[in-house]
């Protein structure tokens, strides 16, 4: 069973956050801060013929997003390890334990952006991520949207998507795998509001 | 009625012999069945369950050796075989140990795989080992081990008393109506 990751990132070319650069109340680039407590990194992942899912806290997030120039776009994220839930309790003692994430060494998960670049109508999000230790490349698919509430070229608070996977066992997170699945899938549901 | 005499089985020993035997047959079945299925959702409670009678047969067995100080089963009837006699000596003895060691080698690999050991759905024990992969790896294959040789020794139990009841010498008889 296993873990979830980070967050974040940007994209100009979402329709709209295109909407917002018109108005452009917003020199590029801008710092953001999360809303821990709208914010979701979720993770799931097989369990014989059933899923195991869960959440794990996000303890930081150092945003800075340019909608000009979306590669210069940064994003720093760190999670909580030891309080991390999984939807049944086995699963979430197993998860922190030391045959999987180890919480009680490694109580953090990090990921830092390399690169993000637009595609499609989202951006893909290059970075670095580590657990247990181990550092590992890991690309992750972003979307983002203006928040509800807020009109149309306001980009003071927004929305951010990321979805991705990992397998398990390049972090040598390899415990109960006769019975969990190696893949975790992740989708992260960030708000985050644009730092005075 | 409750005690054992010199020559009987009380009710208490009947009813702990009788008890444990169903406990056993069940948990060599569920134990089977935990061995041979995928877990899923739908299957995490027999894990649960199996701890719970393994437990409770721990703890019969303590009882039982308690009562037997309190009050000491009657004598072997004895075979005119001396053979057999030493046979069913050494098996009662292997069965006692077996029914203190198998459950607590259970405990002690779920122990170390520093998951909460949690009984009848709630109550969770204290960890008797180490969070350890080989503590874990050795625990489950003693307990594995110790299981086959259980159940060959049951084969022999039952097969001794069913011959002692054919002959009708009162074996049987004793453990089952204390007469």
């Amino acid at each position: 069973m296993r873990i979830p990751l980070l967050v974040l990132v940007l994209n100009a070319s979402v329709a709209l956050a295109s909407l917002a650069l018109a108005n452009c109340a917003l020199a590029s680039p801008a710092n953001y801060t999360l809303q821990p407590a709208s914010s979701v990194v979720g993770f799931e992942t097989d369990f014989g013929s059933d899923k195991i899912t869960g959440q794990m806290p996000i303890s930081r997030a150092d945003l800075t997003l340019d909608f000009q120039n979306v590669s210069a776009s940064r994003v720093a994220v760190t999670l909580d390890v030891a309080h991390a839930d999984a939807s049944f309790p086995f699963a979430a003692q197993a998860m922190k334990g030391p045959k999987v994430l180890d919480s009680r060494d490694f109580p953090q998960i990090s990921f830092e952006s390399t690169s993000v670049k637009s595609k499609g109508e989202g951006a893909e999000v290059s970075g670095r991520v580590t657990i247990r230790g181990v550092t590992k490349p890991m690309v992750m698919q972003a979307m983002i949207w203006r928040q509800k509430g807020h009109e149309a070229g306001d980009l003071s608070h927004l929305t951010i998507r990321l979805t991705g996977a990992l397998n398990r066992s390049d972090f040598g997170a390899v415990g109960w795998s006769d019975m969990v699945g190696d893949q975790v899938r992740l989708d992260i549901l960030a708000r985050i509001a644009r730092s005075e | 009625m409750w005690r054992n005499t010199a020559t009987r089985f009380g009710l208490t020993s009947r009813l702990l012999h009788w008890s444990m035997a169903a406990l056993i047959l069940t948990l060599l079945v569920l134990g089977t069945v935990l061995t041979s299925i995928q877990p899923g959702l739908s299957t995490l409670w027999l894990y649960g369950q199996h701890k719970t009678l393994g437990i409770i047969t721990l703890s019969l067995a303590l009882v039982r050796l308690i009562w037997h100080r309190i009050s000491p089963a009657p004598a072997s009837l004895g075979s005119p075989v001396a053979w057999q006699n030493r046979v069913a000596r050494a098996t009662h003895l292997a069965l006692y140990a077996l029914m203190l060691a198998i459950p607590l080698s259970g405990w002690i690999a779920s122990s170390a795989t520093g998951l909460d050991v949690v009984i009848f759905g709630q109550i969770i024990l204290p960890p008797i080992a180490p969070v350890s992969e080989a503590w874990e790896n050795t625990g489950f294959a003693i307990h594995g081990i110790l299981t086959k040789v259980l159940m060959a020794l049951l084969a022999l139990h039952i097969a001794g008393a069913v011959l002692r009841g054919l002959k009708g010498d009162g074996t049987l008889r004793r453990i089952t109506k204390g007469l």
